[in-house]
């Protein structure tokens, strides 16, 4: 098995609109990959598609040498893939702790224990305390997670993907809202987790620094189809996404 | 509740009120009793709707449907069968759960309001089928006459007020303590963050169907068993117990109590009665002076009065 | 021949009815984002002020008029004093509000009123039947079917020719934004309330004569509305109009060929559209 993730000719169409479009990637084990692209390319489409959200009108995702595209999120979630959203989604009125408590939970068995289930709730707490402490989170452990900063909310979705302890991580704009300081800590996570964890990343982001500070390699979407796609210096020199960008990519 | 202090406070409360409720039957006049028992039956109702609404987040607007199933399951048995009182409550809890599970499975493909508007369509199903099909349950007039029978084969007779009040609270402070492991198991808290985020639910490896489905269920049984309680108590079963106004009264009641903190929804429905109660006495158009208190709570207390009770008791 | 006219103008009928019902509720979800519990309730209001109406002056056509306004103010006044308050709050709320509204005026209606059924005479020109190529058909269903069209038509015009609807449906579409724009949006959500409690006070007035004015009539038209609404699409008056004749004719050609089973079909056809497709016919998937 070489490639973690490989989509073949992947494609979304909303109405008139082609979202994405004949999207061919392939992620091997252990890459962080950078997905790139002006507003609008499609970028989250892709993570949906991905991640198993929304069903292509066409092509095939193929995760772990397994075709996967006629299974749901939750399924795929099981196989695997664990992501973050765009727009922070957490369940706002439980607790940190709980956040990533349930998350482990629900990867896990024993969810429809009715009584009992002492053991499973506290294997599963000691789990979410360490992707907690991790991610420095721990502190505020009991607090409602919507009484977190917007950065350290973030902060708080890694851990729960994290927690997971997924073979494949996507992160959809995890810097997004974040203050410089917030920013460099998160990149600094991110870069430990890929390392410690040993997990393939694909990364959708706006910030370059970040993208050109982490990525392996780099994929660049346009209009829905990926326009260009290899290292950092390669895509820094590359004519048609600075076209894209308008103004240059630096 | 997590700290120390409050676990204390809380078993203390408990003990306090499990208490209370043994020793109140030499302590209160007869009507008293019966208004008591009253108010018990339907906190055990109100503590079942809790289970949907409180930590699920589901809205039913045909709650009371399974209360009138429960009703009407233990009159019949009583009458026709018979049969000691805990075999008539079975039987109640049974045909309640054994309908929402067509019911439930129907409704949950559906959300939010769609998901309201489902229930409240069944129940409204169900209450002319109890209208009308008179050879079984006596129609309009419904089923008068229902006895309290005994304890067991052969056992003592609940007629007196006071054995009847003991089943009751016996069976209320039982739930309680099921409906609050059930609550604080893993099953318990995966339905807390359904209702928090669906989708972030599904996205973290579950189906939440099933779980919504099984908590219906379990939700319909108890209100199943608090109608099978109903029925002898009163000694009566018609269809105004299915009716959608009971399954908003219930709503009302767990509003007024607290959501989702199964002792809010108890208090509230004991609150909601007595509150009827002594305005009744006043107007026979209570139901106007209730429906605009409940306006007035939802506006300005959403968290009811246990939930506010709380707030105020963290900020101290 | 004749039997296949008369059940198809009966379906005709007992469309109009539920669209004047359905429309509003499903322009008050669509512009809202609100579930109005108590809008049966104002369908019952309109046809008891109609029977008032009718005591009062004598006449059957003035209540058309006066009563929907009336019926509209109300709903109007009641959405300003209570509703507006708890927009943000989640939708759970804003469907117990309208629930506990409908409590208040259910029994407001039962206190004026009293618990028996009142009758409305329709008008002497909408008496009798009237023959169609052979068929005698009642003249009061001939002028649902056409007061259900005419409605319909008058609401699709306003909402997508006139500048008010214009707003009305930016509203809809982006409340915040249409704010920044100018447009007054908690004027325009206290009027579509009003607007909408209006329809169905006209529905009210309408069906009147032909059911008479009872306690109940409230609860069993918003289930039906519901229906309609489900099918047609919340938000959609097309969709309106489309569930309307689905149900209608449902419920006509039920209640003829399988009498007791024709509520069952209605929540068949809804259970099927829940199951395949759940934002309605007209509706947009989200």
């Amino acid at each position: 098995m070489t490639s973690m993730l490989e989509t073949r000719g992947l494609g979304r169409v909303f109405g008139a609109l082609r979202a994405v479009a004949d999207v061919n990637l392939t992620v091997t084990v252990g890459e962080l990959r950078a997905v790139i692209g002006p507003n609008g390319a499609g970028k989250t489409t892709l993570f949906h598609l991905i991640s198993g959200l929304l069903p292509p009108t066409s092509g095939r995702v193929v995760f772990r040498g397994e075709d996967v595209t006629a299974l749901g999120a939750a399924a795929r979630c099981r196989r695997g893939i664990s992501r973050t959203f765009q727009i922070t989604s957490i369940f706002p009125e439980l607790s940190v702790l709980e956040n990533v408590r349930i998350a482990v939970q629900l990867k896990g068995r024993g969810n429809f224990r009715l009584l009992g289930g002492k053991a499973v709730l506290e294997a599963t707490e000691r789990r979410a305390r360490a992707s907690l402490d991790f991610l420095g989170l721990l502190t505020r452990a009991a607090e409602p997670a919507a009484t977190l900063p917007h950065g350290d909310q973030r902060l708080l979705e890694i851990a729960m993907a994290v927690a997971q302890e997924p073979d494949l991580l996507l992160l959809d704009e995890p810097t997004q809202g974040l203050s410089p300081e917030d920013t460099a800590a998160t990149v600094a996570v991110i870069r430990q987790i890929a390392r410690e964890r040993r997990l393939t990343i694909v990364l959708v982001e706006h910030d370059m620094d970040v993208v050109f500070d982490l990525a392996d390699r780099i994929s660049v979407l346009h209009f829905g189809q990926l326009i260009a796609e290899g290292t950092p210096d390669e895509i820094r020199a590359n004519a048609e996404v600075q076209k894209a960008y308008l103004g240059g990519v630096e | 509740m997590g700290t120390l202090r409050g676990r204390r406070v809380t078993r203390l409360l408990g003990s306090l009120t499990v208490v209370v409720l043994a020793v109140l039957p030499w302590v209160l006049a007869r009507h008293q009793l019966s208004l008591l028992t009253d108010l018990l039956i339907f906190g055990l109702f109100a503590l079942s709707l809790d289970l949907i609404l409180g930590y699920t987040g589901m809205v039913s607007f045909g709650h009371a449907a399974y209360f009138g199933l429960g009703a009407y399951g233990s009159a019949l048995t009583l009458i026709h069968f018979g049969q000691p009182i805990p075999v008539a409550l079975l039987a109640g809890a049974a045909l309640a759960g054994l309908v929402a599970a067509p019911v439930g499975w129907f409704s949950t493909r559906a959300t939010g309001i769609y998901f309201a508007m489902l229930t409240l369509a069944f129940a409204q199903l169900l209450y002319t089928v109890a209208y009308k099909w008179r050879d079984l349950t006596g129609g309009s007039d419904g089923i008068a006459g229902v006895p309290k029978t005994a304890l067991y084969w052969g056992g003592p007779s609940l007629a007196s007020p006071r054995a009847f009040y003991f089943v009751v609270a016996v069976v209320l402070v039982v739930s309680f303590v099921l409906c609050r492991a059930l609550a604080r198991s893993p099953f318990g808290r995966a339905l807390q963050a359904i209702r928090e985020n669906e989708r972030r639910f599904i996205a973290l490896g579950r189906d939440p169907r099933p779980l919504k489905l099984l908590v219906f269920i379990v939700a319909a049984v108890f209100a199943g068993l608090a109608g099978a309680l109903f029925a002898p108590f009163r000694g009566f079963a018609s269809p105004e117990v299915m009716f959608w106004v009971l399954s908003g009264q219930g709503l009302m009641m767990v509003i007024t109590g607290g959501i989702g903190t199964l002792v809010g929804p108890i208090v509230g429905a004991m609150v909601f009665i007595l509150v009827q109660e002594i305005l009744s006495t006043y107007t026979e158009h209570w139901m106007i002076f209730t429906g605009l208190i409940f306006v007035l709570m939802v506006i300005f207390l959403p968290g009811g009065l246990v939930g506010t009770a709380r707030r105020l008791v963290s900020r101290a | 021949m004749s039997l296949i006219l008369e059940q198809l103008l009966n379906a005709l009928a007992l469309a109009g009815l539920l669209f004047l019902v359905s429309a509003g509720l499903s322009l008050v979800f669509g512009i809202l984002r609100v579930v109005n519990f108590a809008h049966g309730v104002f369908y019952m209001l309109g046809a008891y002020l109609g029977f008032t109406t009718v005591a009062v002056t004598g006449w059957f056509w003035p209540s058309l008029l006066i009563v929907p306004p009336v019926v509209g103010l109300v709903g109007a006044l009641l959405e300003a004093s209570t509703l507006r308050f708890i927009y943000r709050r989640l939708p759970i709320y804003q469907l117990l509000l309208t629930f506990g509204l409908a409590l208040i005026l259910e029994e407001s209606i039962r206190v004026l009123y009293g618990p028996t059924a009142k009758g409305v005479e329709p008008p002497p020109l909408l008496q009798g039947a009237i023959s169609l190529g052979g068929l005698l058909y009642p003249r009061y269903r001939l002028f649902l079917v056409v007061l259900g069209l005419v409605v319909g038509a008058a609401v699709w015009l306003i909402l997508t020719r006139t500048r008010a609807g214009l707003v009305v449906r930016a509203v809809a579409q982006n409340a915040e934004m249409a704010d920044c724009l100018g447009a007054d949006v908690a004027r325009v959500r206290t009027l579509v309330f009003g607007a909408a409690c209006a329809l169905a006070g006209l529905g009210g007035v309408a069906a009147a004569p032909m059911t008479t004015a009872y306690l109940g009539m409230g609860i069993g038209v918003i289930v039906d509305a519901f229906v309609v609404v489900v099918i047609g699409g919340l938000g959609s008056i097309p969709g309106s109009m489309a569930g309307s004749l689905i149900v209608g004719a449902a419920q006509t050609w039920g209640a003829f060929y399988l009498p007791e089973t024709a509520m069952v079909i209605m929540y068949a056809v809804m259970g099927l559209i829940l199951i395949f497709r759940p934002w309605g016919l007209f509706g947009e998937e989200e």
